[in-house]
């Protein structure tokens, strides 16, 4: 074990810790996105959960750096809680916030961020980009919204850590990318194999992939 | 350890040099007349094959013996198809812009009748009293060609050619060293990655050799993605034995036995080029087991990319060899610890490859004698764009870009002003005309806000809009983002969209503070390279194109004249001839009407505004005229009967 | 024409699955065989993406992930005669929009597109690094250097002209017969 201090508070972390792990274990929240618990090498991608580490003289990603004795860390500084804004003003600039009729609402970690950083859900500053279709139904038994979608990867790491081999991966590039489905594999196999685990709808942190007709229940209800 | 031990590579050597050089000497001694043809992309492009055919069919005609020697690039864009003609009892004669006719004639008269048509040729390749020599050009004279000292002179597809001029000769001084020496050489020459950061590339080979793992990986970086720059491209295709042979000595130094060369799959001639040479060199025991009778052995291969342009990043470029989408990943660890397969990968740029077999052969003391302090050695430019002599340049590290652009590239042409220099690529700045007299070193352009990059160079006149320019880079880095972190995939969508609106027009109040804001941002939060420049573009022409941009949206007036919703066509009726018809057949929509009084009238609502009839005006009438913002044009109504 | 189509897509996919033994199984292989796929056919059938998981017995969805990450691989056939306008900075500066414009507009399609009777398909380009000959357009496999609007007429009049002799000489060897 090892001694670091976060926020003037001392913590004690097994060295060589995941840091944005330690913080959470020891209820200091830092907003994050793409990162589950157990990840050897964790994407990096959503850039939410920023910290400042004295003697780094740039912000740096918590997720991606390990526990050291005697490690100073910032976690609520003002550089980094406009860093974090940011990049949820970006998430929501491209999110149908239609709260209502999503099966996420009240559990979706946007909302939860939001909250924490103080932001409002419909951000006026950025345009709304939405992308064409709306949902992708081609999976016999679930649906995908990629507006809705912020493309965190945690289905296709759950999918894979299950299966071994994804039935899902990102695709396309840039603005465009996507999760998909796509492969040529009848129904009745997928649908074997998905509706037991169905781990990618409950692991997804923002209800972008549903149950088919999930959703439309709920807006029934 | 020392690799190289049982054999002596010397007595192998040179019975290849010997071969070498006796096929030279039989080329250079044969008393005929010897024609070398510069066959890389740019002369292909500009017609070189033509006019290979052209001095093929003439010579066979007229039955005279010549020898045609296929050469690569020389750099002189400007100039292609360049040939150049050594005719026994002549110097050897540089000849720029050789159509197959000019190729005709030059058989006819030069070669047949020993009249070098002085008004087709630039110079002499050396100096003589008959034809004045090319260094009397500032082109040649203030270049510094180490890198690219044979590109142009020898054939890219005959490893003895190469090898004739001291090629791999350093290899094997190379393999009689402690593979210490040769990293501490490296160091002491102070070379710095040319792949744009300039990092200390004896340092990082330090760092692969000591690095644990099973074994270790040369990777050479020739995914030249930067629109505007072609050096890469062009040394492969020129000198790949000298890539090649810069590849084998790191590998040497590092520890390395297997490398592979990535090549940027828009490239298929240089793709070409360097399979062969790794085929021709494996043939003669340069490469593969036991090179040289010595232990040490490298297998080269090589590894085309697919088009994505964030693969020049070293993190992701390894993912795509390893057969995966190519997104970068976190760093550290950094590939020079755990890189390709896991194992510690040194990545280096073709040009600073390519210096090596200089650096060890002439000594890090004399290599540091160009250049400056911290930024010793030669840089590599392809300087394009608005200049009267655009082509590849190689200069000593320290020169002025005034001296650049205006001494050895001759300028804007058609008399306008300068306006910008775009250095860096979409990674880099633009540069106005206060920072001319800035050192091209990696220090001062970084600090002028701009980046060495690989070399890409645009210098912009005063019609190109300083709008325009970032727009379109953002553009390119939108395109080309991975979509892996949420700043660059979205961040940069969200900047090109309020460019595009002000270069449109519909620019309004808080756009530029929300470039500034969101530019800042992407730049701290973003995971790579990639997104981490991407908004430098905005960064620079804000800080120093300002007033653009309020024109733009303050006034709807874009002051180049060259963002076509903010300009119009109109042409002027004082000036315009009385059925003079030469504008009509250049518009490609029919947009130009004859008025009653047979003169031309803009159709502005079929106006394309591709200027076509600017070009096509007679230049004693010059009565098109383009103005901004767009109402600025005259009405003139079309005939009702027309 | 259905048939041939079909046909021709057959032979394809047979033409594939001869190539693929040569390529090894590990996941290094995919980018390699993705690119001799393109290669030979000018496109990634869905049919292929399936056959090169199934060889390198990784998921198709996969496969398709990494085709569609990169800009070499198309997934419908291009036109006969396939026209790539580089926009690379200097083709930019000096108007490449302007000739990708006048072949959308000759042609009557979008770039990324292939005209309905797939003789022509019209795409863009980042820089194919002959920056000094700007505005650059590849017609098929041959580079054109200072490309202007007359240019662009030039090359889809000897496209035509090229056309409507195969044509008659196609009459006439069938009324010849």
């Amino acid at each position: 074990m090892v001694k670091l201090i976060i926020d003037n508070k001392e913590i004690e972390a097994e060295e060589g810790k995941n840091l944005l792990q330690a913080c959470l274990d020891n209820n200091i929240y830092i907003p994050n996105l793409c990162y589950l618990h157990g990840m050897d090498n964790p994407p990096a991608s959503c850039r939410m959960c920023f910290v400042e580490i004295e003697g780094e003289h740039k912000p740096v990603t918590s997720c991606t750096v390990r526990v050291k004795d005697g490690m100073v860390v910032k976690t609520d500084t003002p550089d980094i809680r406009q860093l974090q804004r940011t990049a949820l003003q970006l998430l929501l600039s491209v999110h149908d916030v239609d709260c209502a009729h999503c099966p996420a609402n009240k559990k979706c970690e946007l909302q939860r961020i939001a909250k924490f950083l103080k932001v409002g859900l419909k951000p006026k500053r950025l345009e709304l980009l939405l992308k064409e279709p709306e949902i992708d139904d081609e999976h016999p038994l679930l649906d995908y919204y990629p507006n809705r979608c912020v493309l965190c990867g945690k289905c296709i790491h759950v999918c894979k850590t299950k299966l071994g081999q994804p039935l899902l991966a990102f695709a396309r590039r840039g603005f465009y990318t996507t999760i998909s489905f796509y492969g040529e594999k009848p129904a009745s196999d997928l649908n074997s194999s998905c509706k037991n685990c169905l781990a990618c709808v409950e692991i997804c942190p923002v209800s972008a992939i549903t149950l088919k007709n999930d959703s439309d229940q709920i807006a029934e209800a | 350890m020392n690799l190289a031990s049982n054999e002596n590579p010397d007595q192998l050597f040179s019975a290849i040099y010997e071969e070498a050089k006796r096929r030279r000497n039989a080329f250079k001694e044969a008393d005929v007349p010897k024609i070398h043809i510069g066959m890389a992309t740019c002369g292909i492009a500009s017609g070189a094959i033509e006019t290979k055919n052209a001095f093929e069919t003439v010579l066979a005609e007229r039955k005279i013996e010549a020898r045609i020697h296929t050469v690569g690039c020389i750099g002189h864009c400007y100039a292609e198809p360049v040939v150049i003609i050594d005719n026994p009892g002549f110097p050897p004669i540089f000849y720029h812009q050789v159509t197959p006719g000019k190729a005709k004639m030059l058989v006819k008269y030069f070669l047949e009748k020993g009249d070098p048509l002085f008004e087709h040729l630039l110079g002499a390749m050396e100096e003589n009293d008959l034809i004045p020599a090319v260094t009397d050009f500032p082109r040649f004279r203030q270049e510094k060609r180490v890198v690219m000292e044979k590109c142009g002179l020898i054939d890219p597809e005959d490893i003895y050619d190469y090898i004739a001029e001291g090629g791999y000769l350093t290899l094997v001084k190379a393999l009689k060293l402690p593979p210490e020496d040769i990293i501490t050489e490296v160091k002491n020459a102070g070379l710095r990655g040319r792949g744009g950061a300039g990092f200390p590339t004896g340092k990082k080979w330090e760092l692969a050799r000591t690095a644990k793992g099973q074994q270790k990986i040369v990777i050479c970086n020739a995914d030249e993605g930067d629109p505007g720059a072609y050096m890469d491209r062009t040394i492969l295709e020129s000198n790949p034995h000298l890539v090649l042979e810069g590849i084998a000595i790191c590998a040497y130094a590092v520890g390395a036995r297997k490398a592979v060369v990535y090549v940027r799959a828009e490239y298929p001639l240089a793709v070409k080029m360097v399979a062969k040479a790794i085929e021709q060199a494996k043939d003669l025991g340069l490469l593969g087991k036991r090179i040289l009778g010595s232990s040490f052995d490298l297998e080269i291969e090589l590894f085309r990319g697919s088009g994505a342009f964030v693969c020049g990043e070293e993190t992701a470029l390894i993912q795509s060899i390893e057969g995966n989408r190519g997104m970068p990943i976190h760093r550290p660890p950094y590939p020079v610890q755990n890189g390709l397969e896991g194992q510690p990968t040194v990545i280096n740029n073709v040009k600073t490859l390519a210096s090596i077999p200089h650096i060890l052969d002439k000594g890090a003391t004399l290599y540091r004698e160009t250049g400056t302090e911290k930024s010793p050695g030669t840089a590599i430019f392809s300087v394009v764009g608005d200049v009267v002599h655009p082509g590849l340049v190689e200069i000593p590290m320290g020169v002025s870009l005034r001296t650049l652009i205006f001494d050895i590239c001759g300028g804007i042409p058609n008399k306008k002003d300068f306006k910008a220099v775009q250095i860096g690529g979409p990674s880099g700045g633009c540069l106005p005309a206060d920072f001319l007299d800035t050192p091209i070193d990696f220090d001062s352009l970084t600090q002028a806000g701009a980046m060495m990059g690989s070399g890409g160079m645009v210098v912009m006149d005063e019609d190109t809009c300083m709008v325009d320019v970032p727009r379109y880079f953002l553009d390119f880095t939108q395109n080309e983002s991975c979509g892996k972190c949420t700043f660059c995939r979205i961040g940069t969508r969200h900047l090109l969209n309020i460019l595009e609106r002000i270069t449109r027009g519909e620019g309004h109040e808080g756009d530029l503070e929300q470039l500034e804001h969101l530019s800042e941002e992407i730049k701290k939060g973003s995971l790579c390279g990639l997104g981490k420049t991407a908004p430098n573009p905005i960064i620079t022409s804000l800080m120093y194109f300002y007033d653009e941009y309020e024109a733009h949206i303050k006034e709807k007036r874009c002051p180049a004249g060259m963002c076509r919703p903010l300009t119009a066509y109109y042409i002027d009726l004082d000036k315009c001839a009385r059925g003079c018809d030469a504008c009509v057949g250049s518009c490609p929509v029919e947009a130009i009407f004859t008025t009653s009084n047979r003169k031309k009238g803009v159709d502005q609502s079929l106006c394309v505004k591709c200027g076509e009839c600017v070009v096509a005006c007679p230049p004693e009438y010059n009565a098109v005229m383009k103005v901004s913002p767009p109402d600025l044009a005259p009405i003139v109504e079309r005939p009702v009967d027309d | 024409m259905d048939n041939e189509i079909k046909a021709q897509e057959e032979a394809m996919l047979k033409d594939i699955a001869s190539q693929l033994p040569a390529f090894g199984k590990e996941r290094g292989s995919l980018i390699p065989i993705l690119q001799m796929i393109q290669e030979n056919n000018a496109y990634v059938a869905p049919e292929a993406i399936k056959m090169v998981a199934e060889h390198l017995g990784i998921p198709t969805c996969e496969v398709y992930g990494v085709a569609t990450f990169y800009n070499q691989f198309r997934f419908h056939p291009p036109g006969r005669h396939h026209i790539k306008v580089c926009l690379g900075t200097a083709c930019h500066i000096r108007g490449g929009e302007i000739i990708l414009e006048n072949f959308e507009r000759k042609l009557e399609i979008a770039h990324g597109e292939t005209t309905p009777d797939r003789e022509f398909s019209l795409e863009r380009v980042a820089c194919v690094g002959c920056c000094a000959l700007a505005p650059v357009a590849i017609v098929d496999e041959t580079v054109h250097g200072h490309v202007a609007p007359s240019k662009v007429e030039g090359l889809m009049l000897g496209f035509r002209i090229e056309k409507e002799k195969e044509e008659r000489e196609k009459q006439e060897n069938e009324s010849g017969q």
